[in-house]
């Protein structure tokens, strides 16, 4: 990724949003990047520090703090209500839409401070794709979904081209070739969700953010959507939410676990984990013990 | 605890007495509404059309070549292939319901709007679409404001000059070629969508040549059979075309469903042939008192010859008014709610009254209508204008609250799968949540349209003449309505004649139209609720 992709999340003008003006970064991207370090491969592309979160007086989340590397899948999992979503939406800010969350804390994506003021969250999740627990294409047609992203950011470039090569990644373009003019309405649960992962690939984003992408679906759909997964981490960074472990340990090279209360109890690499956790509680969690 | 557990003799009975009579206490209620409203129709029905006084033979007649035949074809097809026999009924509806929509059309262009003067108007449209369309596409990096203001720019010149040169040109081709390219156009391009959407883009440029070649015909062949070319271009366009098109992008799809197309002509020619034979054979029809003297002539003071036509005319032009008034104002109010509307107090506060709005009596807009636009603003009583204003406010809490239940009915994980990609709100409410919605939109505000059609109250309230003997010709001309006219009818001139004549060929009138605007309505919402 180039310094100049990198500013394009908080200064974007392709936008017809007039407050993205308002909101264009104004400090000098560079300093911001030496300060954490070049970014070359392996250096963390998502770095939390001390984020906590609430829901109204409710503490979802407790002093957070990893570092999620590039192109690798990071798993979080843990049992259900642990903030593992919560975590998840801090990065692309999508907690901003619910009126009772609060956010405290750092969260760095290639250095920048997506919580600083001069950040637009608009702007900085056109750099981070989403695919969400329940397939949600839109009601257009499959071609109009993959485009979706490109579209509304006006990019440059053939979209047909663009659109292509995002289904191929996503493993659909095979089944899909001839109907791309079809609703993306009208393709099985596991083709939706591909089709998904194809809408968040097609403006080529820093880091994908999964919430239990494959849960809603049944468990051939599920080994389609996990060998995808892994292939994407040759070119993207992916953050996966699962409360499957065997999923986290089948596709994952690290692994965080979050416990009841919101704590990040350990994150290590997956391997680690599953097999000599440092934690009681974590080798309980994974023995199936509690939770 | 031990319990000793032998075996069962009996499980015992609970008494469901108290069910059985609840269960047919309703069953009779029901039965009773339906009984009660088919009588009421039907006596309605029969008191306007009086098919008791055609000849035995007219009877025979149509039920050889019409009745029976139908009933044979429809049954069989309805036991052996109910698809088809769904198609081929949707087939003779669509093309009822549009031959009806195309007459309100076409008495729009023969007495209230010169072809020459909507032409200018669609084409002025087109300019400024066209320009609004050319500088989103050449340059988007100018700056919003910018292109905002040249595309108004645009919009405003052409809007303001073209029509005025337009109109005043010495020379302009005839009416049949002009409402060719302004009513034909349009919608060769919609038919151009669909046929784009459903086979291609390849299939489109041959759909909109052929829609265009078939409303021309109008112009050129209908004066050879002796139908002057306006109403034969126009009902080319809005009611065969679409028909037409309904039916052959239905077959492509499913070609399993051809036989309804088999019903469909069963019904349509049985029409045609027992129209031939009757009057081959010179039996007279009933004596209906709704026939084309009574759609097309004025008020007049026997009853025998009165007519509804004026009130028709003004009808669907305080529907057109209305429409363009309550859409955008309650669709917007709707969007604003639903989407922006932080949940507070105030909002809460404006919900609970927009809901009490929509049951605030019609009269009540009526003094409403009469204090604003009359005494305060100081219109002249009775016009189209005030007429619609007033109508658009009695319906805008309606359309206000169906808006906002088709809005809320967008699943929420669309919006987040829009904010997710990185979309602003108003991209997410112009690419997702609109499009989604819109079908459930249009619905209520039909719905509402068809509260607003037979309202009779506030039209009194703003001093709409009772009685009018031409069609308003603009939006300050005055105006009376169906509703209107059929109360003029049962008050003013209340006598045996009228009452057994005219008022019930009103009320048939009124009820026809009424119901197929609410089936439009509901044909949308079933369309839309299986596309889901
Ligand atoms: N929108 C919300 N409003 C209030 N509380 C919430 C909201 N979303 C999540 N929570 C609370 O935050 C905690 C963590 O939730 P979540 O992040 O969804 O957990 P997980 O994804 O691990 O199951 C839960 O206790 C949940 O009740
Ligand atoms: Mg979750």
């Amino acid at each position: 990724m180039t310094d100049n992709q990198k500013q394009e999340y908080a200064a974007d003008e392709s936008t017809d949003d007039p407050t993205t003006d308002d909101m264009a970064i104004r400090t000098d991207v560079s300093e911001s990047v030496s300060a954490s370090g070049p970014t070359t491969s392996g250096a963390p592309v998502v770095r939390a520090e001390n984020v906590d979160v609430w829901y109204n007086d409710d503490q979802a989340l407790q002093d957070i703090s990893l570092e999620i590397p590039e192109n690798q899948v990071t798993a979080m999992i843990g049992p259900s209500g642990c903030g593992k979503s919560t975590f998840l939406r801090c990065i692309n800010r999508m907690n901003d839409m619910i009126d009772a969350a609060r956010v405290e804390g750092d969260l760095h994506l290639r250095g920048k401070n997506v919580y600083d003021d001069d950040v637009d969250p608009v702007a900085l999740r056109r750099r981070v794709g989403m695919v969400f627990q329940s397939p949600n294409p839109f009601p257009k047609s499959i071609y109009d979904n993959v485009a979706y992203g490109l579209k509304i950011q006006n990019k440059d470039g053939d979209y047909d081209e663009i659109v292509e090569n995002s289904l191929k990644r996503a493993a659909l373009w095979d089944e899909v070739k001839d109907q791309l003019d079809t609703s993306g309405l009208d393709l099985s649960g596991g083709q939706q969700q591909r089709l998904c992962i194809a809408r968040a690939i097609a403006p080529d984003p820093e880091v994908i953010l999964m919430d239990e992408p494959a849960s809603a679906l049944d468990p051939v759909a599920t080994s389609k959507i996990e060998d995808l997964i892994s292939e994407l981490a040759e070119e993207y960074t992916v953050v996966i939410v699962t409360h499957n472990m065997q999923q986290a340990a089948r596709i994952s090279n690290k692994t965080a676990v979050f416990l009841t209360g919101g704590e990040l109890v350990e994150f290590d690499d997956t391997e680690k984990i599953f097999e000599n956790p440092d934690s009681q509680r974590v080798e309980d969690y994974i023995t199936g013990k509690f939770g | 605890m031990a319990t000793e557990r032998g075996t069962i003799e009996s499980f015992g009975h609970v008494s469901r007495t108290a069910g059985t009579v609840f269960r047919y206490l309703l069953l009779a209620a029901t039965l009773f509404g339906i009984v009660a409203l088919t009588v009421l129709l039907i006596y309605v029905a029969n008191d306007a059309i009086r098919p008791l006084t055609a000849d035995p033979g007219w009877h025979l007649t149509f039920l050889l070549t019409l009745v029976l035949p139908t009933l044979a074809v429809g049954a069989y097809l309805f036991r052996t292939d109910p698809a088809s026999f769904r198609f081929g009924g949707a087939i003779v509806g669509t093309l009822a319901v549009s031959t009806m929509f195309a007459g309100g059309v076409a008495m729009l262009f023969v007495d209230i709007v010169e072809p020459v003067t909507w032409f200018a108007y669609v084409l002025a449209l087109c300019l400024a679409l066209g320009g609004v369309v050319v500088i989103e596409r050449l340059d988007r990096r100018l700056p919003f404001l910018v292109r905002f203001v040249a595309a108004g720019v645009i919009v405003l010149v052409s809007l303001l000059v073209v029509p005025g040169a337009v109109t005043s040109l010495p020379v302009y081709p005839s009416d049949g070629v002009l409402l060719t390219l302004s009513v034909g156009a349009p919608i060769a391009l919609v038919v151009g969508r669909y046929v784009a959407a459903a086979d291609g883009r390849r299939r489109r440029v041959a759909a909109v040549v052929a829609t265009l070649v078939v409303v021309g015909l109008g112009a050129f062949v209908g004066p050879l059979v002796g139908v002057t070319p306006v109403p034969a271009t126009v009902v080319l366009a809005v009611a065969v075309v679409p028909t037409g098109g309904y039916a052959i992008g239905r077959i492509r799809r499913n070609p399993e469903r051809r036989a309804g197309l088999g019903l469909a002509a069963v019904i349509l020619g049985g029409t045609v042939v027992g129209a031939v034979a009757v009057d081959a054979l010179g039996f007279a029809g009933p004596q209906s008192w709704v026939d084309w003297g009574f759609l097309t002539s004025a008020h007049s003071g026997t009853a025998a010859n009165a007519g509804l036509y004026p009130a028709i005319g003004g009808s669907i032009l305080l529907m057109v008014t209305v429409a363009a008034l309550s859409f955008p104002l309650g669709v917007g109010a709707a969007v604003y709610l639903e989407e922006y509307a932080p949940d507070n107090r105030l909002t809460r506060f404006i919900d609970v009254n927009i809901s009490n709005l929509a049951g605030v009596p019609s009269v009540v807009y009526g003094l409403l209508g009469l204090g604003v636009f009359v005494t305060y603003l100081g219109q002249s009583t009775g016009t189209v204008l005030i007429g619609g204003a007033t109508l658009a406010l009695l319906i805008l809490p309606i359309v206000i609250i169906s808006a906002r239940e088709a809005l809320r009915s967008v699943p929420d994980s669309m919006r987040q799968a829009s904010y997710g990609m990185g979309a602003t709100r108003w991209q997410t409410i112009k690419n997702v949540v609109l499009p989604r919605a819109f079908p459930g939109i249009l619905t209520g505000t039909i719905l509402a349209l068809g509260r607003a059609i037979g309202e009779t109250a506030p039209l009194i309230m703003i001093g709409a003449p009772n009685v009018l003997f031409s069609l308003p010709t603009a939006l300050s001309s005055k105006v009376s309505a169906m509703p209107l006219q059929v109360y003029a009818w049962a008050s003013l001139f209340a006598s045996e004649p009228f009452y057994q004549a005219a008022v019930p060929a009103g009320v048939v009138v009124l009820l026809i139209v009424l119901l197929s605007m609410n089936s439009i309505a509901i044909v949308l919402r079933n369309k839309y609720q299986s596309d889901q």
